[in-house]
């Protein structure tokens, strides 16, 4: 059609054309082009911004911060687009089809970052942030291929288990000590039930408790992250019970009762606001809920700490955190030294004190002055997401596998429309679907993981 | 007695649909009218002390104006744009003398079929190439496209019970073939077409998908779109968001209860034989 | 109806229909035909975004065997039993109006509101409605019906059917509103000339009034069909996303979890072709039907 024939025409002056013009929309009056030597703070940057839904605030702190920086490089200008949840991967995926948008963009930790890695989306950090600076950088792991780093992160999250001391002592549980082992678990849920009050309270509708169950129980008879790479792209099969292990004891919880019998209706927000009416006694949040049920009144009925211990392996003792979402300089930026720039001023202590003080999240930067930190549940939360081990499991499954398989698999057992067996295979399916449909992908990966 | 117990079976009935149909306002209304704390301490209660600042904070925190603006401008002109097209079509499809009625109408039946979400990422990709993402025109071409086989379907519909005397007469009284459509057969269909307008806008005032993916930035969102944002993933204050539901409602809302007679008139004469 | 074409039997060649459908014709090949090419050539491909490789029909294979993709097209399937359901309700409402009760126009000022509600609303306050605690279930069980509590969005066996019940709550004002209209249009010797005949007033509907509307009954219900095949992804991604588990999966919520989430467009291509087709053999069987009872 005439379109085909104009786009193939004028494709590259269009794609450049484009991106000026997405640029030039926002009525600046530079107008950027490639230059030899290139001033890092001039220009114009459209910055694709997730974290409000982690970090309440985060928004309006980063706005203000880029006022800060456009005062001090007047030559600079900024636009901050809040991507939403729903659309975060979806909306850049259609962006980077046509090569063209923000300049930075944001994603979740590892897999979703490094798959626009390897589709060649993102652009190397070498050369625009000083190694120095990433040296600061906390969590840099989650997104290393190659050797390098490929995106920055802003704050640390972790996943604490809570538990309601004052509904602990209601059914006769020492209210200061929450449960270290998977028998202590069921006999704490057995004591809390025969009181009236349901032990657990979650809410999956939206699916997310099944990745989460998976990355903090699933995985303590692992030993490494190669197990969870030898699973999706090596030769381990998820029916192996040290994998899906974990499905059985979900099951249990539920057939005995100790979830919220409404956990397949509600999401995982609503799930957790019914924990803090003191509707349930332990649920997994983050650290952010953590905070605002500080703030509100519940500090001193606050437990924290790493979910009860049920397997062997070396993964058994570590803490499920991560740095959640992560920045990167997209490919088709032409202003990439000022994106770095920006990027490396975001991480300069004052500014990682004026986040904390804003949002009260960890920033994840070795410069952070955790003297900042008064409240003690915040102090203990804080140095269990500094741990030196640390894994969160689902950022290592292929967005595929994690949306179709971990989380359906979840929703199938707490649902009861699945038995455990039958929703292992479920998943061991979804893997092999996500092999043979995204082959490149796959073979990336398996390249990455060293398989 | 039996007319009152048959009466009251009627009136149940209506009321039991009428208590349905009013529900999703009133609820959100209600919730936005609460505090987070009042909120997460009852949900499904009704506010004792209700409180307008989730409302404030709606409107200072983000450009809801501008937001409101960008949706009115798209919904009015995408629509005329496919009113008038539909307009055109229609009268040549019933009253021209022309091949292929039919085929055009079934075709348009089957394009009615078609969910924008297949449409979507060609779509994308045509607006980049034609330097139009981000504006609002994408969005009103995507939008006026989508409206035109329903309105082709819906006119051609109506006018086939226009007589056709009418016609012959200013035929014969040397009339062109456009100023019949418009001295004519416009008048006519003048109901029929507000009943058309009304519904698309609806649509057009409430759709999501297409505005959230063709306008990225924040000035050029239409309210739908921007206030879609905070609904989040762990969105942690629901009366807020509540408050933005209620606040993308209410245009459409009056806009609704202060034309409905001119709405109801318009689909009397635009369905009834 | 008047057939235009056969009235004048001087068949003048006229050139000005052809003229006033260019602008139709136009915007049809750009909304829709240059992206239905598109997404036909890229159904061959396999892959995603930045990594597309030519793969034949594979796409339709795995689409065959994929019990979820199955699964949707069947719940399209379920969907369109909505469709009497909405029809029937709608016109016993719109009958009811008719006889002129109090305050009929109030009713259906009210009744036509859930048709200018957003999804989005619709689906945030159905989910309290609907949940395992919510609104619903709690007046259940305050009024003692325990055996009517069910989960309705969290069970994967009913969480398709609690979405259909949403959608015809959503259609029914338009229908109520689209049949008033019918109805009050009628010319009033039909309905007085049976009362006078004696007919209950059951007969009376049966009988005399609802072949009347026979025309805007069927106008009525291909809508509604096609709502249901088509145009129902906001209800269910707001309401349930698919889930628990996706039991409440649907053709076009495929597309877009597929397509747009993650970035496999040739196989969420190759599901909108099947969805496509689905509508088309409806379609077809509906013009069949049509010619069918216009000749009759």
């Amino acid at each position: 059609m005439i379109f085909s024939s104009f786009k193939r025409a004028s494709l590259t002056a269009v794609l450049s054309a484009s991106v000026l013009i997405v640029l030039a929309a926002c009525g600046s009056n530079s107008s950027p082009t490639a230059q030899k030597t290139v001033d890092p703070y001039t220009g114009k940057l459209v910055y694709w911004f997730w974290a409000e839904s982690d970090v309440p605030g985060s928004t309006a702190w980063m706005q203000a911060a880029i006022k800060r920086y456009e005062a001090l490089h007047p030559a600079i200008s900024i636009q901050l687009v809040p991507q939403g949840s729903d659309t975060l991967q979806g909306a850049f995926e259609t962006t980077a089809q046509s090569k063209s948008g923000p300049d930075i963009a944001m994603q979740w930790a590892t897999l979703p970052v490094l798959t626009p890695v390897w589709r060649g989306q993102v652009a190397s950090l070498k050369g625009l942030v000083s190694s120095t600076e990433m040296a600061n950088w906390l969590n840099t792991s989650e997104n290393v291929s190659n050797g390098e780093v490929w995106a920055m992160p802003l704050y640390l999250l972790g996943q604490p288990f809570v538990w309601n001391k004052a509904l602990f002592q209601q059914a006769g549980l020492d209210p200061n000590k929450g449960p270290s082992t998977w028998a202590e678990f069921l006999a704490d849920c057995a004591k809390l039930k025969a009181a009236g009050i349901t032990p657990i309270t979650m809410g999956d509708k939206d699916g997310f408790f099944g990745s989460w169950f998976q990355g903090t129980v699933g995985t303590q008879n692992l030993n490494s992250v190669k197990d969870l790479q030898d699973l999706y792209a090596g030769t381990a099969k998820f029916t192996d019970p040290k994998y899906s292990g974990y499905l059985t004891l979900l099951a249990e919880l539920k057939n005995k009762g100790y979830i919220n019998s409404d956990v397949s209706s509600i999401d995982l927000t609503q799930g957790w606001q019914t924990f803090a009416q003191g509707k349930g006694a332990m649920t997994w949040t983050t650290d952010g809920n953590v905070a605002s049920w500080i703030k509100a009144g519940m500090g001193s009925k606050l437990g924290v700490q790493s979910v009860p211990k049920v397997g062997t392996g070396t993964l058994s003792t570590f803490y499920t955190a991560t740095q959640s979402i992560s920045a990167f300089v997209t490919s088709w930026s032409t202003q990439k030294e000022a994106a770095g720039a920006f990027l490396t001023w975001i991480h300069q202590p004052e500014n990682l004190t004026s986040w904390y003080n804003a949002t009260k999240a960890f920033p994840a930067d070795k410069r952070f002055d955790s003297k900042l930190i008064t409240d003690p549940i915040m102090k203990q939360l804080y140095a269990l997401d500094t741990l030196p081990n640390q894994l969160w499991a689902e950022n290592y499954a292929p967005p595929q596998v994690d949306s179709q398989g971990l989380q359906v698999a979840g929703q199938a057992i707490l649902s009861g429309s699945s038995t455990p067996t039958q929703a292992a295979a479920a998943v061991q399916r979804v893997i092999d679907q996500w092999r043979t449909q995204q082959p490149a992908d796959w073979k990336n990966y398996k390249t990455w993981a060293g398989l | 007695m039996q007319k009152w117990g048959a009466a009251l079976y009627r009136h149940g009935f209506l009321v039991f649909l009428a208590i349905a149909s009013i529900y999703p306002v009133w609820f959100i209304l209600q919730t936005s009218l609460k505090t987070n704390q009042q909120y997460l301490l009852d949900p499904l209660g009704i506010p004792l002390h209700p409180i307008f600042g989730n409302f404030s904070t709606t409107f200072s925190a983000f450009p809801v104006a501008r937001w409101t603006l960008n949706s009115v401008i798209v919904s009015v002109f995408s629509v005329l744009g496919a009113t008038l097209i539909a307009l055109l079509a229609s009268y040549a499809m019933v009253f021209g003398k022309m091949r292929g009625v039919q085929v055009l109408l079934n075709t348009n039946i089957a394009l009615m079929v078609i969910p924008p979400v297949t449409l979507l990422i060609p779509m994308f990709i045509l607006m980049v190439d034609l330097h139009l993402i981000n504006t609002l025109l994408s969005v009103i071409i995507f939008y006026t496209g989508l409206f035109v086989p329903f309105s082709v379907f819906f006119l051609v519909n109506f006018m086939r019970s226009v007589p056709y005397e009418l016609i012959e007469a200013a035929k014969i009284d040397g009339l062109s073939p456009f100023a019949i459509l418009r001295r004519i057969v416009v008048p006519l269909s003048s109901a029929a077409l507000f009943t058309l307008m009304l519904v698309n806008i609806i649509y057009a005032w409430n759709e999501l998908l297409v505005a959230l993916v063709f306008l990225q930035q924040q000035n050029s969102r239409t309210l739908m779109a921007g206030l879609a944002l905070f609904q989040g993933r762990y969105s942690t204050n629901q009366p807020l968001v509540m408050a933005g539901a209620f606040v993308s409602v209410l245009p459409v809302l009056l806009l609704y209860i202060f034309g409905q007679r001119f709405f109801v008139k318009g689909m009397m004469a635009g369905i009834g034989k | 109806m008047l057939l235009n074409s056969k009235l004048s039997s001087r068949r003048r060649p006229e050139r000005w229909p052809y003229l006033f459908i260019v602008p139709m014709l136009v915007t049809l090949a750009l909304i829709f035909f240059y992206p239905l090419v598109t997404v036909i050539r890229d159904s061959f491909y396999g892959g995603s975004v930045g990594g597309l490789s030519y793969v034949g029909t594979a796409n339709y294979v795995s689409l065959f065997h994929d019990p979820i993709f199955i699964h949707a097209f069947v719940n399209n399937l379920k969907l369109l039993l909505t469709v009497p359901v909405t029809t029937v309700i709608a016109l016993a409402a719109a009958l009811i109006l008719f006889e002129n009760i109090r305050g009929w126009r109030i009713y259906r000022v009210i009744l036509f509101l859930p048709y200018i509600i957003p999804a989005t609303v619709v689906g945030l306050s159905f989910s309290y409605l609907l949940q395992g605690n919510g609104i619903l279930n709690t007046m259940l069980r305050k009024l003692g019906l325990n055996f009517a509590v069910f989960d309705w969005i969290g069970s994967t066996s009913i969480s398709i059917y609690s979405i259909g019940a949403v959608i015809i709550w959503a259609q029914l004002g338009f229908g109520v509103v689209v049949l008033t209209a019918s109805l009050l249009s009628l010319p009033n010797e039909v309905s007085e000339a049976a009362v006078v005949d004696g007919a209950t007033r059951w007969q009376k509907h049966r009988y005399v009034i609802i072949p009347q509307i026979r025309e805007t009954i069927q106008f009525l219900m291909v809508l509604e069909a096609i709502t249901a095949l088509a145009w129902v992804f906001p209800y269910v991604y707001t309401l349930t996303k698919g889930g628990p588990a996706n039991s409440s999966m649907v053709m076009d919520l495929y597309i877009w979890q597929y397509g747009f989430g993650l970035g496999a467009i040739g196989l969420a291509a190759a599901a909108a072709v099947y969805l496509l087709l689905l509508s088309s053999i409806l379609i077809f069987i509906y013009s069949r039907l049509r010619r069918k009872q216009t000749s009759s």
